[in-house]
């Protein structure tokens, strides 16, 4: 494992070990989520040490070292994400490889006609199209929105490019307006062309085009040119216009000027302002404070914060909100803050993530250089969040407007912004609701998809193929390597009326073949959550990992690098007090809404 | 027709003996070279057999790597290329074939035969590739090693001997995988065929009347057992794998029930075909026709 993984090994404590034991013995007769909310939070910290241990793969780097470096840079986050680890500069960094979560030889894709059994057009008709908008009522629009904001600085594997696509065979009757000799192509990921370490065998590897790191990437870029072309050039802040918005792309119309701005859509500029004018409030309030620093340093240190921020909103807000479980709740401001009892930490001690929390605690790489994993991105596919229309309310009473989702996204964008404005839009996504993750839910629209610069998609076919070509297991094999039973049934996987037959007859019988985005939506969930339990399974490993791995959120979550100021900051803000500050007019749409992601008051 | 062990725990083993059932499996996408080493002890006993060709680079012998590995992919491509030329390489090895030949022809031979074989088929990497005791030696502990028992591993493993084995292999084939597995595992086949061919050259007439084509399809031997393992539950034909099942191919026992020659070097499949394929049946056929040609008046 040393050699492949960098050298780098998984030590458990006496306590872990002992808690393994323990909960191995506990899981064979209550799963987790119906044990009482301590001991359901215990045992999410033994899965996580679980998954530390047995589920973290280097697969190289593929990248030289950055060049942009030079000392004194160390205190803030390099543009590309290089040197946040000072021993391995290039893990993390943008155009590195993407990890794996598994053993590199489970991570090998079918070959030959397997990679297109069963097509994946014909599950995109019959399991994955929607048939009537199944809304996911605990959560508001902007949590949909969200996902996709953070996914945008984690990972892109790139705009796919023309030539040697997938052909996937059209059934008689099949309404693909598009089909080339009867079949419907396929783009391929971008293929990484580095040279191949010897070890990784037949797995194939491809390269994240951002950087891995949780550093909001999204909003500054994952390199230096892109950093310089968003920012104003004057006390570090962003270039907003005279309007407070972002400016335009002079490349791509209509869309928002911002650290990436793929998949461009309402929600994303909503979120991508938001933080915008949060980064220029805080650049404001360190200037104040610090008036020596000069632009580069209140640009570095703001972006710190900002980060810092979107990072604790994620983890303490969002995550709750969407997996609406006491134990979660629990685990996941432990995770951020650690647990608020002296006892327990006073018996743990102060190196403890369980006792004091992950931010600030040591760096650590467990057992694989850091990485985000193509299983991670795998999981990410939460497009059945998207509703097929938007209704803009406003907070003014004026008359309601409701688009399809086709004109709220693309070179629409900022015309919609301009015509119903920022607040309005943000208010409107505060009271609607977004799909539930679910099979029969995915948008119809995004089946029939033209994106800029591709050609017409189905996008649900494609999220199939994605994990296919990218050797992803298929679901009851993802299921045993994150240390769930294989099932035998499809009957086992899920209650959806008719979804097992279904499944079963697509499947031709053979549950080892269900794809593992149907099996992560058609499986039945725990209380309160929002996806699936095998999905959670990497979340729990690669959540607390975006964390303890970046020394940003570790050796260095301090206030020399921080600011005293940025402490504060981001010790006392939140999600909801950021809307209030730029959006002061939400004030009563929000009001007893304990999380921003909920659905808020219609006024 | 399939037989399937399995024991809860310990293995579920699917064997495989009949010539169409070999090659299906063997051609089919969802069964693996490589051994995970889940589903029971053996499985993990078999996993970490196959771990020790593995080298501290983390390179691993072709014969091990998967059907998508571009590295297999090139290796295969390259012996091809290199063993395409027989006529040369028969005429490199011309020694080696003429101390064989004398060994069928009169039992005897100044060194052990098997030894002899190595030293033909290094040569056919290597020129000036030299077989001693010692490196056949390490040969047979290799081959050992992957069919031992428990024990035997365990001995094998502690007392060094088989990393010395290893080590000693490895320096022979100046770090070329292709050569060491040629060397040490590969060539087991040629040495069975040769004492065969001394078996049917000790019956009268035999050396005389038999055809050299006649010689080779009798002589020639395919590995006894390869292993396989099924990630997934998959149905190829009447077969029914179930997920985590560890596969093997009785390829000689197939082989014994096609009469093609190339069977045994899956010579039809695409993927996994011995780059040596026409090469080892051209050699044999050589070793005999110069035993034959020596016998002289007395046939």
């Amino acid at each position: 494992m040393s050699r492949q993984n960098d050298g780098l090994e998984f030590h458990p404590t006496l306590l872990q070990r002992f808690l393994d034991a323990l909960y191995r013995l506990i899981n064979r007769f209550v799963v987790w989520h119906r044990l009482p909310t301590l001991l359901a939070a215990v045992n999410l910290g033994v899965f996580r040490e679980r998954l530390r241990a047995h589920n973290l793969y280097h697969a190289g780097y593929g990248i030289p070292e950055s060049s942009d470096w030079s000392p004194g840079k160390e205190r803030w986050r390099s543009a590309d994400g290089s040197f946040n680890s000072l021993d391995h500069p290039r893990m993390g960094m943008a155009g590195a490889r993407f990890g794996r979560n598994f053993p590199l030889i489970e991570c090998v894709p079918d070959s030959g006609d397997a990679l297109l059994d069963p097509s994946p057009r014909l599950i995109s008709c019959e399991l994955l199209a929607r048939r009537t908008f199944i809304p996911a009522t605990t959560l508001n629009l902007l949590a949909a929105a969200w996902i996709q904001f953070e996914t945008h600085n984690w990972f892109s594997h790139g705009l796919p490019e023309a030539g040697n696509e997938f052909k996937v065979p059209l059934s008689n009757g099949d309404d693909w307006p598009d089909p080339i000799d009867g079949c419907m192509h396929i783009r391929r990921t971008i293929p990484d062309v580095t040279a191949r370490e010897v070890w990784l065998g037949a797995t194939p590897t491809f390269c994240n085009t951002n950087s891995h790191w949780w550093d909001a990437g999204q909003l500054y870029g994952s390199n230096r040119a892109r950093q310089m072309q968003i920012r104003s050039g004057t006390d570090g802040m962003i270039n907003l216009g005279a309007d407070q918005m972002l400016p335009e792309d002079p490349r791509y119309p209509g869309i928002d000027l911002t650290g990436f701005n793929d998949n461009w859509w309402i929600g994303l500029s909503l979120l991508h302002n938001l933080f915008a004018r949060e980064h220029n409030t805080i650049c404001s309030a360190l200037k104040q404070r610090y008036p020596t620093l000069d632009d580069e340093e209140l640009f570095q240190r703001a972006r710190l914060i900002n980060a810092a921020l979107i990072a604790k909103i994620h983890t303490v807000e969002w995550t709750p909100g969407i997996l609406a479980h006491p134990a979660l709740d629990f685990g996941m401001h432990a995770n951020w803050s650690g647990v608020a009892s002296r006892v327990m930490r006073a018996v743990l001690g102060k190196n403890s993530e369980a006792a004091y929390g992950i931010v600030g605690s040591l760096t650590d790489q467990h057992s694989a250089p850091y990485a985000l994993t193509e299983e991670f991105t795998a999981v990410y596919r939460l497009h059945p969040l998207i509703p097929d229309n938007l209704k803009v309310r406003t907070l003014n009473g004026l008359p309601e407007a409701t688009y399809d989702f086709l004109h709220v996204q693309g070179w629409h964008t900022r015309e919609l912004m301009q015509k119903h404005g920022f607040n309005n839009l943000l208010y409107s996504f505060g009271t609607a609701n977004p799909g539930a993750i679910r099979l029969h839910n995915y948008p119809n629209f995004l089946r029939k998809f033209e994106k800029i610069d591709q050609p017409l998609m189905d996008v649900a076919a494609i999220d199939i193929m994605r994990d296919r070509e990218r050797g992803v297991p298929r679901y009851n094999r993802f299921r045993e390597l994150v240390g769930k039973p294989r099932l035998q049934r499809f009957e086992q996987i899920t209650s959806i009326p008719g979804a097992a037959a279904k499944m079963h007859e697509i499947y031709k019988g053979n549950i080892d073949r269900v794809d593992l985005l149907v099996g992560l939506l058609s499986e039945d969930l725990p209380q309160g959550f929002g996806f699936s339990d095998t999905a959670f399974r990497i979340f729990i490993l690669m959540a607390s990992r975006r964390l303890k791995s970046d020394r940003f959120f570790t050796d260095d979550f301090r206030s020399e690098i921080y600011t005293e100021f940025g402490m504060d900051w981001i010790r006392n803000n939140g999600m909801k007090s950021i809307l209030l500050r730029h959006v002061p007019q939400l004030g009563p749409a929000l009001e007893g809404v304990n999380n921003p992601f909920a659905p808020w008051n219609v006024l | 027709m399939a037989v399937t062990i399995a024991i809860p725990g310990i293995m579920r083993l699917v064997y495989i003996k009949t010539p169409d059932e070999v090659l299906a499996v063997n051609d089919s996408s969802v069964i693996e070279r490589s051994l995970s080493g889940r589903g029971g002890l053996v499985h993990r006993a078999l996993a970490s057999k196959l771990e020790v060709f593995r080298t501290l680079e983390g390179d691993i012998w072709p014969a091990f790597r998967d059907r998508l590995d571009p590295m297999r992919v090139a290796h295969q491509r390259a012996l091809d290329e290199a063993l395409a030329d027989r006529g040369m390489l028969l005429q490199r090895l011309a020694p080696e074939i003429s101390e064989l030949a004398s060994y069928i022809r009169s039992g005897r031979s100044h060194r052990i035969p098997g030894l002899v074989v190595q030293q033909a088929v290094g040569r056919l990497f290597f020129p000036d590739y030299a077989a001693t005791e010692e490196s056949y030696e390490a040969a047979r502990t290799l081959q050992t090693w992957l069919s031992a028992g428990p024990l035997r591993s365990r001995m094998l493993k502690r007392s060094g001997t088989l990393q010395r084995a290893l080590d000693h292999i490895m320096e022979l084939s100046r770090g070329n995988m292709s050569c060491a597995h040629a060397t040490a595992l590969a060539m087991d086949n040629i040495v069975k065929s040769i004492h065969l061919m001394r078996k049917l050259a000790r019956s009268t007439d035999n050396l005389a009347m038999l055809g050299t084509q006649d010689a080779v399809a009798r002589t020639l031997r395919a590995p006894a057992r390869i292993i396989r393992e099924a990630r997934d539950g998959t149905n190829i034909g009447s077969i029914r794998l179930r997920a985590r099942s560890l596969v093997m191919l009785s390829v000689e026992a197939a082989r014994c029930k096609r009469p093609d020659p190339g069977f045994g070097f899956f010579s039809s499949s695409s993927w996994n075909r011995c780059p040596a394929h026409a090469l080892v049946p051209a050699l044999l056929a050589e070793i005999w026709r110069e035993a034959k040609t020596d016998t002289g008046g007395r046939a």
